[in-house]
């Protein structure tokens, strides 16, 4: 049974114990060493963010997580379980949905085949059920689609339903693209600046989506993004990254005020 | 021109039995042309050896059935082709995975000629005649209507049946499953499918498989008509204006295109080919391509090519 969780009064948000834990972990390319002994802890059911310059490693601490480079020292625990290597489908079927940078949607197909396809790992039935459309196998159909259709009406892309995703502008694109990550009912949500690119009427939006998700379905999320404003605002705690390195993590009051970070990173504040 | 339409108002019964004639052999296109849409779809790879395996499959089978009854030939023929897709998921795809389309299109290139020779290695490279059991006599049929009836070949109408159930069965099959919706994931973003749980060999060894058997009963159906020999692997080209006409992505658009290839180039061979000297049967199809291409690039089904720039 399908059921999405709806709220009759504000729910409290509770941050609960350590979903995952990325332990001294390094990654490098070649000579090009993208990450050097980062470590840091995600906890359950809170907004994470990760920030830092261009090119401090952000994105690809998150495609460690999600398992599509492989670090070649140290650790990645998820849900208590340690784990040196993991593709990418497999991290999906545990629960790790994400967006990507430069959005990769199906573009040929409609906004709602491209959610759709975030229902793959549910989708049960066998298919000699399914290609008969009988019994079952549409019952489950109608739920999941039942499904997308309440993530259409929570991203408010009603009238796009239909359109192809190629055609669509930027915004709603990434839209889309949380539509599609939500979808998989995802443990821990996994964005990579899902507010690049927006104007401040589309980043508030997504804000809200962000908060709405987390608050309301109880989602982890880690995210990547540039505009300060909206990390600060959003995150409960925040890791810096500098040159692969992680040189500050804690709350954004904690963050802001660290000289570090100032240096690195807000330092260069306009 | 007016006298080819004299010519059909006067003989609507061998104007029939033409068009019949061009569907026949355009079901035989068609057959071919699925094995490439159903590894361009999956992959975005032009599939170069679907023509090698066509031929590599009529081999298995027609030498199979010379030890064994011929069911238990096409079975073991269809285990054999997805033994074949593994062996390519695993030795050519999943070492290249994420490179551009030239450098798989390049892979497939090798693939086919690798076929060819394996193919003959092992299964011997003389002309095999392939029985059926499919009585090969033309028929009359349709007395009553048409003076004289049409003449049909009965090997025709039994490839044509054949073909129908295939279409069916792969529609239904990518249409309405989760693996056809994986499938159409993984062609149009490898990256993105994999990060809502698609794991990419599975999805390649299901399509190779697939294309494998679709070239096993392509095989079978060719072999049946010209005999298994080396220029089976040629029919591939004959397929290559069907899906430019239908879509490189389109099932339906393989099945049409296939259609209107053969009975437009009976009708032009038989009605203008006298006029300027005959041969139009041969570089009809191409011509009709070309055209397609101009004013259609994404052929009749294929899907839009859309680009926000």
């Amino acid at each position: 049974m399908i059921t999405m969780y709806v709220p009759t009064s504000a729910p409290e948000r509770t941050i609960g114990d350590v979903l995952l834990k990325v332990d001294d972990i390094s990654l490098s390319f070649g000579g090009v060493k993208a990450l050097s002994n980062v470590s840091f802890d995600i906890r359950q059911g809170e907004i994470r963010a990760i920030i830092g310059p261009n090119g401090a490693g952000k994105s690809s601490m998150l495609n460690c997580i999600n398992g599509f480079y492989h670090p070649q020292q140290g650790t990645i625990t998820y849900k208590g379980v340690v784990r040196r290597q993991m593709r990418p489908h497999e991290a999906a079927a545990q629960g790790i949905a994400r967006t990507f940078q430069n959005i990769a949607l199906f573009k040929g197909m409609s906004t709602l085949d491209n959610i759709m396809t975030g229902r793959l790992l549910k989708m049960k039935q066998n298919f000699f059920l399914q290609a008969l459309h009988w019994g079952p196998a549409q019952k489950e159909e109608i739920e999941h689609r039942e499904f997308v259709e309440r993530i259409i009406d929570f991203l408010e892309i009603q009238s796009i339903r239909k359109v192809p995703v190629g055609r669509l502008p930027y915004g709603l694109q990434k839209r889309v693209e949380l539509g599609r990550a939500l979808a998989a009912e995802p443990t821990l949500l996994l964005l990579d600046e899902p507010m690049a690119g927006m104007n401040v009427e589309e980043k508030e939006d997504m804000c809200r989506f962000i908060l709405d998700v987390n608050e309301e379905f109880g989602t982890t999320i880690a995210l990547i993004e540039h505009d300060m404003g909206v990390v600060m605002d959003i995150s409960d705690r925040v890791v810096v990254l500098d040159y692969g390195r992680k040189i500050a993590d804690g709350t954004p009051d904690e963050v802001r005020n660290d000289q570090r970070v100032i240096d690195a990173y807000l330092g260069v504040q306009h | 021109m007016l006298s080819v339409f004299a010519q059909i108002y006067e003989q609507p019964g061998f104007f029939v039995e033409v068009v019949l004639g061009g569907l026949m052999a355009g079901v035989l296109y068609a057959l071919v042309a699925l094995g490439f849409v159903l590894i361009f779809k999956a992959s975005g790879v032009f599939n170069f050896a679907q023509g090698a395996m066509v031929l590599f499959a009529a081999l298995s089978l027609v030498r199979l059935m010379e030890v064994m009854p011929f069911w238990a030939a096409f079975l073991a023929s269809c285990a054999i082709m997805v033994a074949l897709a593994f062996a390519i998921e695993r030795l050519v795809l999943r070492p290249l995975v994420n490179q551009e389309g030239i450098v798989l299109f390049m892979a497939t290139l090798g693939i086919a000629f690798f076929l060819d020779g394996f193919g003959q290695t092992i299964w011997g490279s003389e002309v095999y005649t392939l029985e059926l059991g499919v009585p090969k006599d033309p028929v009359f049929i349709l007395e009553s209507v048409f003076e004289g009836g049409v003449l049909v070949n009965q090997l025709d109408i039994f490839a044509a049946v054949v073909a129908g159930a295939l279409v069916v069965v792969l529609a239904l099959f990518f249409q309405k499953t989760k693996i056809g919706l994986a499938l159409r994931a993984v062609a149009d973003d490898h990256q993105a499918a994999q990060s809502i749980g698609v794991p990419l060999n599975y999805i390649w060894l299901i399509v190779w498989s697939v294309a494998g058997i679709v070239a096993l009963v392509a095989g079978m159906v060719w072999g049946a008509k010209l005999g298994v020999q080396f220029s089976l692997a040629l029919v591939a080209l004959k397929a290559l204006p069907v899906l430019i006409l239908g879509g490189f992505t389109s099932v339906p658009g393989a099945i049409v295109g296939g259609l209107i290839i053969g009975v437009g180039e009976k009708i032009a061979e038989v009605y203008f080919g006298s006029q300027i000297g005959g041969g139009i049967e041969n570089w009809f199809a191409y011509v009709l391509a070309l055209v397609f291409l101009l004013f259609r690039p994404q052929g009749l089904f294929g899907e839009k090519i859309i680009e926000r720039v």
